[in-house]
């Protein structure tokens, strides 16, 4: 907000020196705020009906020349204050108090290719501010982002320090195109994806903002809808997240030193475990004998007696799980002088995770300067360097090594160390893993440099009319490394070396000019602008089996058995683009935007395409005959708008019509690998919103409605072909999907006043996703990153279906447990019940999409101390028990049990209960997805409780500092949910692996302290 | 409203003076080769030829399923019940659908449609170094392959040509169209192509031509192996004079000895065949290889202590004379001594030692074969100068270790061919060829299908149901519903 101020400064400063003036008669003065007194620096004075005026200086003086005193008007102007006229009446000092203006309507939003006060705003755009965001634990900005903006839904199917969160702006469009919103970080679009090796979200997978440190963020702006974010072309269809870093402002240095300590557990407020020992005995010898078998028979076996407890039993949910630890530390120093500004940071953050192996190390360094060269020339730059230092341990595997996996398949009965007190690793129903081992002795390391430099040049010949350059670079290089000790790895090492690296240049540039005709009457701004970008991926990936223990590194493998492997992937893009607003008395608004997109994803018939968006608004408020209403109705606004944009978010090369080499009988020969696509193109949305923008009470009660209609068309899917043509599928622009909602944003100041302030603030969404065509296909199975393709795993229950919402659950359909024999039964077919699982019917069994999502807020403050809350809520969906490790005695051979397990049928009549349990069981009711395990997954989760307390002024200025503040504050302290679930969190395809990271709770202390 | 836009936005581009565009936009994939640069010169091409070999090791064809599909069916193999892995239990149980049926479809027409893009390709790649001969060479291997995909097809999905050549077979692709909805042409006229492709591929293929730079020249084509492949098309054309005539000129080449029953032992597990031996045309098998199939090569599921899912029918080893067939006492393997009903596994396919789980070569045409196809051609009036039926079913059983017999019945000619080629993938079309239905008594899982009268509609299996959803000029076979 204030660079912006400087910004509107400069731009009368310049005007001011532009316009020659003959005035002789002198006035000066100073320009102060109403409420503190302190001067405001850089207002604007002009001589009321003429073109002459001047910029105050940093204290607030000024000094103008009227052609008369006793008729000039002097016209007092600053943004965030009302503007004040005050007539010079022959004066020689004429001193302005001027009055803070309600912000909401002055209030001055980042959008595409510039600013934008709310007042002008046509589209659907949600903007916070840095100021909740720096008390908060997380340490990724996506996490801060989440139940806070209406139609905005961050999950994450992981709790792992610096995982990937996946975003969803308006729902879910596309199948197989991308649907991650496009980043532009200081007008730069960045590469949003993890490219962690070993974490476990997958390549590209989600948007990660790990690079980027919180505090360094001035405020974030989500366009959600087409008129809004329709410039940003072939990438706007998911939504685009704006963010701006901050700038200094003028003045000295002003140092920022942050430090946070805080403790983390993992999220278990149903505490889920599996059973103890003396449950487990209970629990297998009712299996046994249900069986047939006799669990007293030293012979049979089922053999279980409270024998096997007699050497004490572990707690492999304790002993794989640990207290983590956040700390943060951070020094930032902002300040500037009239021509130049400056904001440098420097912040470390550590976690310790909380299962043993996972560590999260990170640094970051900005440095943002800006220089005003000549008068008419200004040169800036923005520089972020980022390193983080990742051990992920094995989170995210199905496997053995995983704890969260282990944890279910470890006997209680089982210990964790040898009698010499090293890891026991006898642990046959575990493959003889032991994960503590694992995290002791194996590596798995992403080491990530990133770095981001953006140098802008912007020349303004005359005051309307601005040139611009901004160009970037975006690297990251990654080193990971994935190591298997001899110690747990039969004797063997092992070594996996990967290096991976993007690189992204992007130039854009613009001309701007911005002008108002006949008295402020009509206002125009006109973009016109291009950009460039172009970006290589690649890596290489070396597999170095029985590597040196003492040297474990690729040189000390035998050069035969090493594997290596390589990928390189290239895109460009390049694009046109223009802006026109116009808007007449500040009353009504109009907007267009059209951009053409040429990208090398794309077949050689359809390379370019163009998209466009057209908005409008009116005032309401503002019209004469609402003048009655003004003294309840701050603010009511009417937004229309629709436009066209497109998703380009598929892999390269997707379009050429290849051979690749595939060798066989010695010989590298080449065989076709995709089929030529020449009209392969971009997916395209058609996205109408209309909105109302109101506010009550001198904007005591603000928010807004928004309803919109978004059609995605020529959705790319791989569309089945006859083989005859050579291929079994093409990628083709075949399917269309709909998602339509209305979203709700409401804030209020309950109370204002003085040394006490209420606040609370409402937001929900209600998105419905419909697929209207998907090609031929009855359905399509929907495609989980998660599910490796090499795996036994069937698939994803998951399907697409014509007709319905995107994702739907397909299922065998469980009717429950007969109370009289405690088998389990099934629907079928023709609506009987059975207890083979086999003539089980399947069914669509709801959506894991959330009719709902959305959170509120409120904070109360007394003085210097503040007590805020944020809660998020999603409802309407449907999530399956995956990690419910039921499995009603079925593998004796692992543990497989949860507390919610010990409710088993015992005896006729019970119900309520899960099936009886046999050893073996070949009725096999847990096997895979069934409706049995489709929950509603409601959920509401205490985001956020933040207690903090600023010192006053008085305080500080004897101790000359410029704010001292003290906090404590809970993140996810407890999640209300129905779940047999650590946690209900399972990312956005509605069910875990079993394998992922749950999340995490995090309780932190910190001070803040200026100076 | 489109165009109109789109020349606004060329304005800025012309201000901006970037014209070049069209190259920054350009971007090639690196690691693989656009099919314009691979069909252009005679290096792209051969390359491409080559390709077209490495198809054949894919587990639903040479790699496993073909050869195993055809004993399940044909009552030379038997599931074993212990082992429950759901593998080759379709064709055991002959319980194909549209929905589950034979995978050969689409190796075919793949491999048609490569062959197809090189054909369509060759012409005027001459240059001071690639001579018209050169590119012959490749147009023979691509023609080839193309007829022994057909050839495969139609054996699958139609009706055998000599009951009903007039029936539904398959469609014949000559040049890829990927709009295309061919349809099904008549068995005869499919026999028609592959026959046509093959006499075009004969007279053009240099003589002498062995492709170069592979480790096994015995896995590539060359005037022999279409000979070879032309003696059988013609078998199941019933065109015996042609059957024998091609057979003959394979025997004569001098390429290829008997295997001696001292010799029979050693030949299955070679890593490459070599000269000298029976084997005319094979599949390599390698883990190296792209399509190897690993947990699924036909050495691990044939052997017991892999997979094991097909064992021997007893059917078939009561046809061996257990004492002194050295394809008995070298061609079966008994398992560990602990499994207790005595059962046996096919010995054909060992593994070339490279590690578990292992490969092995699949022979495809070998010398016996052309014997076997000569003497059932004589039998049924085809005339050789000097040579009888007897005479090659006798060079076949003495280097078996069995004694000359003085003359041979039919079913004495035809159980010599199912014991010398068993596990080779012959039996189920031999049967198909000969009209015979299938009679089984060695049968454990005992569910459906034991015997399959002929005639039957089960003898085609059906067409794959995805073909008929994406090609609107499909005709599903008698017998199966549409989905």
């Amino acid at each position: 907000m204030k660079n912006v101020r400087l910004f509107f400064t400069a731009i009368l400063m310049l005007l001011s020196a532009a316009v020659a003036s003959a005035q002789s008669q002198e006035v000066s003065g100073i320009v102060t705020d109403a409420s503190t007194g302190d001067p405001v620096p850089f207002a604007s004075v002009m001589v009321k009906g003429t073109m002459t005026g001047v910029s105050a200086g940093a204290d607030g003086s000024y000094k103008i020349k009227v052609a008369s005193r006793d008729e000039a008007v002097l016209v007092f102007s600053f943004v965030g204050y009302k503007t004040t006229e005050i007539p010079v009446d022959g004066e020689i000092i004429v001193d302005c108090a001027l009055e803070v203006e309600a912000e909401y309507l002055k209030d001055v939003i980042v959008v595409a290719y510039g600013t934008m006060t709310r007042e002008a705003n046509t589209g659907a755009v949600t903007s916070i501010k840095n100021e909740g965001l720096a008390e908060s634990p997380a340490l990724t900005v996506d996490k801060m982002l989440s139940g806070k903006m209406a139609g905005v839904q961050i999950t994450s199917g992981s709790g792992q320090p610096g995982s990937t969160s996946t975003i969803r702006i308006r729902g879910t469009s596309s199948i197989n195109a991308g649907n991650e919103p496009l980043w532009v970080i200081d007008g730069i679009p960045v590469v949003p994806g993890d490219m962690r090796q070993l974490s476990n979200a997958g390549v590209g997978d989600g948007s990660s903002t790990t690079f980027l440190n919180p505090n360094d963020i001035e405020s974030i702006t989500v366009l959600k809808d087409a008129a809004a974010a329709s410039v940003y072309g072939s990438r706007a269809a998911n939504g685009v997240i704006i963010v701006t870093t901050k700038t200094g402002k003028q003045g000295k240095a002003r140092f920022t030193a942050r430090a946070k300590y805080g403790v983390q557990q993992l999220i278990n407020d149903h505490n889920i475990r599996p059973l103890t020992g003396e449950e487990l005995i209970d629990y297998r010898r009712m299996a046994a004998i249900n069986a047939g078998h006799n669990p007293d028979d030293p012979n049979d076996e089922y053999y279980y007696t409270s024998a096997l407890l007699a050497d004490g039993t572990t707690d492999w949910y304790k002993e794989l799980t640990r207290l983590g630890t956040v700390q943060e530390y951070e020094i930032n120093a902002s300040g500037g002088t009239e021509k130049s500004s400056y904001y440098s940071s420097l912040s470390y953050s550590r976690n310790k995770g909380v299962f043993y192996g996972v560590d999260y190390n990170r640094f970051t360094a900005r440095v943002n300067a800006d220089m005003q060269l000549t008068k008419t020339l200004k040169t800036g730059t923005r520089v972020n360097f980022s390193y983080g230092d990742s051990d992920s341990g094995q989170m995210g595997d199905l496997y053995y090594t995983n704890p969260i996996v282990a944890m279910w398949n470890i006997l209680p009965w089982t210990p964790m160390y040898n009698e010499d007190g090293t890891y026991n690793d006898n642990i046959q129903e575990n493959a003889n893993t032991n994960p503590r081992a694992i995290a002791a002795y194996d590596t798995y390391n992403d080491k990530e440099y990133r770095a981001q430099g953006t140098m802008y040049l912007e020349w303004k010949p005359i005051p309307q009319l601005s040139i611009k350059t901004t160009d970037a670079v975006d690297g990251t290089f990654m080193d990971s490394r994935q190591y298997w000790a001899p110690e747990t790895n039969d004797g063997e090492a092992t070594l996996f070396t990967i290096r991976t690296k993007d690189l992204r240049l992007t130039t854009s540039n613009t001309i701007t000019y911005a002008d108002s005709y006949a008295a402020d009457k009509h206002h125009l701004r006109v973009v016109l602008g291009q950009e460039a970008m172009t970006e290589t991926y690649d890596y290489l990936y070396g597999y170095s089996p029985d590597v040196n223990p003492q040297i474990p590194y690729p040189t000390t493998s035998t050069a035969a058995s090493d594997q290596v492997d390589y990928y390189i992937a290239e895109e460009t893009l390049l694009s046109f683009f223009g802006i026109a607003d116009y808007n007449f008395m500040n009353k009504y608004f109009i907007q267009g935007s059209v951009r053409a997109d040429g990208s090398s994803l794309f077949g050689s018939d359809s390379k370019w395409g163009v998209f466009w968006s057209v908005g409008g608004s009116w005032n309401i408020s503002s019209e004469r005959w609402m003048q009655p209403a003004n003294n309840w109705l701050s603010i009511l606004k009417l937004r229309a708008s629709y436009g066209v944009n497109g998703n380009n978010n598929i892999a390269a090369y997707q379009a050429y019509g290849v051979y690749a080499t595939r060798e066989y009988n010695g010989y590298a020969g080449m065989r076709p690998a995709t089929p030529s696509n020449p009209n392969l193109a971009w997916e395209k949305n058609r996205t109408w919103n209309v909105g109302l923008d109101f506010g009550f009470f001198d904007y005591r009660l603000t928010g807004n409605i928004d309803v919109y209609n978004r059609l995605t068309d020529d959705m790319l899917l791989d569309k089945t072909v006859p083989y005859t043509t050579g291929f079994a599928t093409n990628f083709m622009n075949v399917g269309s999907i709909r998602n339509r909602g209305v979203e709700i944003m409401l804030q209020g100041d309950i109370i204002r006043s003085g040394d006490w302030n209420w606040s609370a603030g409402f937001n929900i969404a209600f998105n419905r996703s419909k697929v209207l065509d998907i090609g031929d296909s009855e359905f399509l199975e929907v495609s989980d990153s998660r599910v490796s393709p090499t795996s036994n795993n069937a698939g994803t229950p998951l399907r697409i279906v014509e007709g319905k919402s995107l994702y739907t659950f397909y299922l065998r359909d469980w009717y429950g447990v007969n109370p009289s024999t405690g088998a389990g039964l099934w629907w079928t077919e023709d609506g009987k019940l059975t207890s083979d699982r086999n003539k089980a019917r399947y069914v669509y069994a709801g959506s894991p999409e959330p009719k709902a999502t959305g959170g509120f807020n409120t904070e109360v403050s007394w003085k210097g101390l503040s007590l805020s809350a944020y809660f998020e809520f999603i409802t309407g969906n449907k999530t399956m028990e995956t990690n419910a490790y039921i499995d009603d005695g079925y593998n004796m051979n692992i543990n497989a049990t949860t507390v919610s397990t010990a409710n088993y049928w015992q005896k006729p009549g019970d119900t309520g209960v899960t099936p009886k349990v046999v050893a073996g069981n070949p009725g096999s009711y847990h096997v895979s997805y069934s409706t049995r395990f489709l929950k509603k997954g409601d959920y509401l989760r205490i985001k956020d409780i933040t207690l903090s307390y600023s010192l006053p002024q008085s305080v500080l200025k004897k101790i000359r500092m410029n704010g001292i503040k003290i906090y404590v504050s809970a993140l996810n302290p407890y999640t209300f949910h129905d779940l047999n679930l650590l946690d209900p969190e399972v990312g956005a395809l509605g069910y875990g692996m079993g394998a992922a990271h749950t999340m995490v709770k995090s309780f932190v202390g910190g001070i803040e302290v200026s100076f | 409203m489109k165009k109109i836009l789109y020349h606004i936005m060329l304005v800025p581009s012309i201000v901006l003076g970037l014209s070049g565009c069209g190259d920054f936009l350009e971007r090639e994939p690196k690691l693989t080769q656009s099919n314009e640069l691979t069909l252009s010169n005679y290096t792209g091409l051969n390359d491409a030829t080559a390709g077209l070999y490495s198809y054949l090791q894919q587990t639903g064809w040479y790699g496993q399923s073909w050869v195993l599909d055809a004993e399940m069916s044909s009552g030379n193999g038997v599931k074993d019940n212990a082992r429950n892995s759901n593998r080759l239990v379709t064709s055991y149980n002959w319980s194909y659908s549209p929905d589950n049926t034979s995978g050969i479809w689409s190796y075919c027409y793949v491999v048609c449609a490569a062959a197809n893009n090189i054909i369509d390709n060759l012409d005027g790649k001459e240059t001071d170094e690639v001579t018209t001969q050169d590119l012959n060479n490749l147009k023979a291997e691509c023609l080839f392959m193309r007829a022994f995909s057909l050839f495969h097809c139609v054996l699958t999905y139609a009706q055998p040509y000599s009951y009903a050549p007039e029936s539904l077979g398959v469609p014949v692709v000559l040049h890829t169209d990927p709009e295309g909805q061919p349809a099904r042409e008549t068995v005869a006229k499919v026999y028609e192509q592959i026959v046509t492709d093959l006499l075009e591929a004969e007279s053009i293929i240099d003589p002498e031509y062995v492709r170069a730079g592979i480790t096994d020249t015995k896995a590539a084509v060359n005037i022999d192996v279409i000979r070879a492949f032309l003696s059988r098309v013609y078998l199941h054309m019933e065109n015996w004079q042609k059957a024998a005539d091609y057979a003959t000129l394979v025997i004569g080449s001098g390429n290829y000895q008997m295997w001696t029953a001292e010799q029979y032992p050693d030949v299955w597990g070679q890593d490459v065949a070599g000269n000298g031996g029976e084997v005319i045309f094979e599949m390599y098998g390698s883990i190296n290889n792209y399509d190897n199939g690993s947990w699924e090569d036909i050495s691990y599921i044939t052997d017991y202590d892999g997979s094991g899912d097909a064992m021997v029918s007893n059917d078939l080893l009561a046809l061996y004379d257990q004492a002194n067939d050295i394809r008995y006492t070298a061609g079966f393997k008994t398992t560990d001594e602990s499994n207790p009903n005595g059962r046996m596994w096919t010995a054909k396919y060992p593994g070339k030692g490279q590690r578990v789980p292992d490969a092995n070569n699949v022979i495809i045409l070998r010398l016996s074969e052309m014997h076997l196809n000569r003497a059932e051609a004589i039998q049924n009036g085809a005339t050789i100068n000097g040579v009888t039926a007897e005479d090659d079913i006798n060079i076949i059983r003495t280097n078996r270790g069995l004694t000359a017999i003085g003359s041979a019945t039919q079913t004495d000619l035809r159980n010599e061919r199912r014991r010398e080629l068993a596990w080779e993938g012959f039996h189920q079309y031999d049967l198909a060829r000969w009209n015979e239905p299938l009679d089984r008594t060695d049968f454990t899982l005992g569910s459906t299908n034991q015997d399959i009268p002929f005639p039957n509609y089960r003898w085609a299996l059906p067409i794959p149901q995805r073909e008929l959803n994406v090609n609107g000029n499909l005709v599903q076979n008698e017998g199966y519903t549409n989905n």
